[in-house]
């Protein structure tokens, strides 16, 4: 069909051409969002075979909640109508569905299903004590020092344990995932480390296979079990489908909240003042900065989705069989819905940001990150009040179009004491309260809240 | 004043009983809300209206009504 008749009308109307993944789109990121948001809220850009592109905030909250004209689904096999998924362009190297957000429902909502009593908010909170356990031995291990890396010593280390945790994993194995998951996602693939990082990835997945493979045979409690054990619409899931969830869980658990908590603590240190108040008013404050540095800093900031029928949302038509990207970054800084959105106002309210998406496809570990975020940034705050982020050895991500991202962010801080053992023997005590006490169970068999020895 | 939560447009994203503490509850199993009760007391409705103006899935309706 030509483009004329395919729909070339409708879409020179709105042309933009969109590269998210440049490094011209980081560094011209409020730019770019003002300009979209001003002329082309909802655009068609030529880049990657051609895509929409949501900017605004309306736009994007009308097309992420249209479920019946957008699908996720990524058909690796070919199998149905060959759609790409939520990434665009879609990896060449990995024909791999990304668990259930490459999914449509029924089979999405029968894992959503199996998965939401390990990560509803009454179940999250059982696991409160870990996280500040965790939490505090990381910092334990920088602050007789005065020197910590906020990412690669506290950020990157507690959202991966709690993650592993929560899934079943042997703590220990927590050097196998959080090094290969991070640089995945920061490494391009021209990158002479690739071949290296290639290795530690099939580490992980041959880990990954194994946890499964165990759990099967001998059950212990966690995400992985509600897996191995989930009647998916009247089926079990083949093994290659449970590690694309598997994978999922984990890239959604590390990465993202690493990316947050960083983000937040290097602003924190250049507004001292800022921070100040946030610490002394945190009991009415932490709730609304949380919001506000999701919104400004959108780790996740978009997805992909292609349209499964011909329709009209938010004044475009749509042909079935294009693809389309949902920019939740891009509309969190919508002027129509938040006031002076390119600053960060810890005290915002209204604050309807799409940083954990929309619709069906909701974060379904937006509980945990919350939890974890408040919890590290608390734990900063009350005992290296007085950190300086070093700006010559931080390390943003040279790209933010899969994650807005840091690799470093060093500081110095006033030395302070120990408070308990350090992070091995942390990870031990934790271990040993995950198996003796069940913790990893869901809501519906365990209420309690986890207890930690020292 | 009345509220309510849409049951079909709420996702879990849990900010109305962050923002309205006691006035939202949260389902054990999937976090999604539903009013503690529909009628809200005075002293609690510019917390609601906040709730309301921060549901990323625009869920909560509040009408005015005797409480």
């Amino acid at each position: 069909m030509s483009d004329e008749a395919s729909g070339g009308a409708d879409r020179r109307k709105s042309r933009y051409q969109f590269d998210r993944h440049t490094s011209d789109y980081r560094d011209h990121f409020e730019a770019i969002t003002a300009e979209m948001l001003a002329q082309c809220p909802l655009a068609w850009s030529d880049t990657y075979g051609g895509h929409w592109v949501a900017a605004g905030h309306r736009e994007v909250f009308e097309l992420a909640r249209s479920a019946e004209y957008l699908s996720n689904d990524h058909d690796v096999h070919y199998e149905r109508r060959g759609y790409q998924g939520i990434t665009i362009p879609t990896p060449e190297s990995m024909k791999f569905q990304a668990g259930f957000l490459e999914m449509d429902p029924p089979e999405q909502r029968y894992y959503r299903q199996a998965l939401n009593p390990y990560l509803s908010p009454a179940a999250v909170a059982r696991w409160a004590p870990v996280v500040t356990e965790l939490t505090r031995a990381c910092l334990d291990e920088k602050i007789e020092t005065g020197q910590i890396d906020f990412v690669d010593d506290l950020a990157n280390v507690v959202p991966a344990i709690m993650t592993l945790a929560m899934m079943g994993i042997p703590l220990a194995h927590w050097t196998i995932y959080c090094e290969p998951t991070h640089a995945t996602v920061y490494t391009p693939p021209d990158s002479p480390d690739m071949l290296r990082l290639r290795d530690r990835q099939i580490e992980m997945y041959r880990d990954m296979f194994a946890q499964l493979t165990a759990i099967k045979e001998q059950p212990r409690p966690g995400l992985i079990d509600a897996l191995a054990r989930a009647d998916i619409n009247g089926r079990t899931p083949q093994d290659m489908e449970l590690l694309g969830v598997m994978a999922l869980i984990i890239g959604g658990g590390f990465d993202t909240t690493t990316a947050l908590t960083a983000h937040a603590l290097e602003w924190l240190g250049e507004h001292p003042d800022q921070r100040e108040r946030l610490s002394r008013e945190r009991a009415s404050l932490l709730d609304s900065a949380t919001e506000e540095f999701l919104r400004f800093y959108t780790p996740a900031p978009g997805d992909g989705r292609t349209i499964s029928a011909d329709c009209e949302i938010a004044g475009q038509r749509f042909q079935e069989g294009e693809r389309l990207w949902l920019s939740w970054a891009m509309s969190n800084r919508d002027p129509a819905v938040f006031e002076n959105p390119n600053q960060i106002d810890l005290a915002r309210t209204g604050n309807r940001h799409h940083s954990f998406g929309l619709g069906i496809h909701r974060c379904i570990g937006s509980n945990v990150a919350r939890m974890v975020f408040k919890q590290m940034i608390a734990a900063v705050l009350d005992r290296m009040p007085d950190y300086r982020c070093d700006p010559a050895g931080t390390v943003h991500y040279e790209t933010i179009g899969v994650i807005q991202g840091m690799r470093h962010l060093p500081a110095a801080f006033t030395p302070g004491p120990r408070l308990g053992a350090g992070l091995d023997e942390t990870i031990k005590a934790i271990q040993r309260a995950c198996d003796e006490q069940r913790l990893a169970e869901p809501v519906t068999v365990r209420q309690a809240e986890a207890e930690i020895g020292r | 004043m009345k509220v309510r939560v849409d049951p079909e447009r709420c996702q879990g994203h849990t900010l109305c009983a962050m923002i309205a503490p006691g006035m939202f509850e949260l389902d054990d199993f999937d976090g999604h809300s539903s009013p503690v009760d529909e009628n809200v007391p005075a002293e609690h409705e510019a917390q609601v209206i906040q709730a309301v103006r921060s549901c990323p899935e625009q869920a909560i309706s509040v009408t005015e009504g005797l409480a």
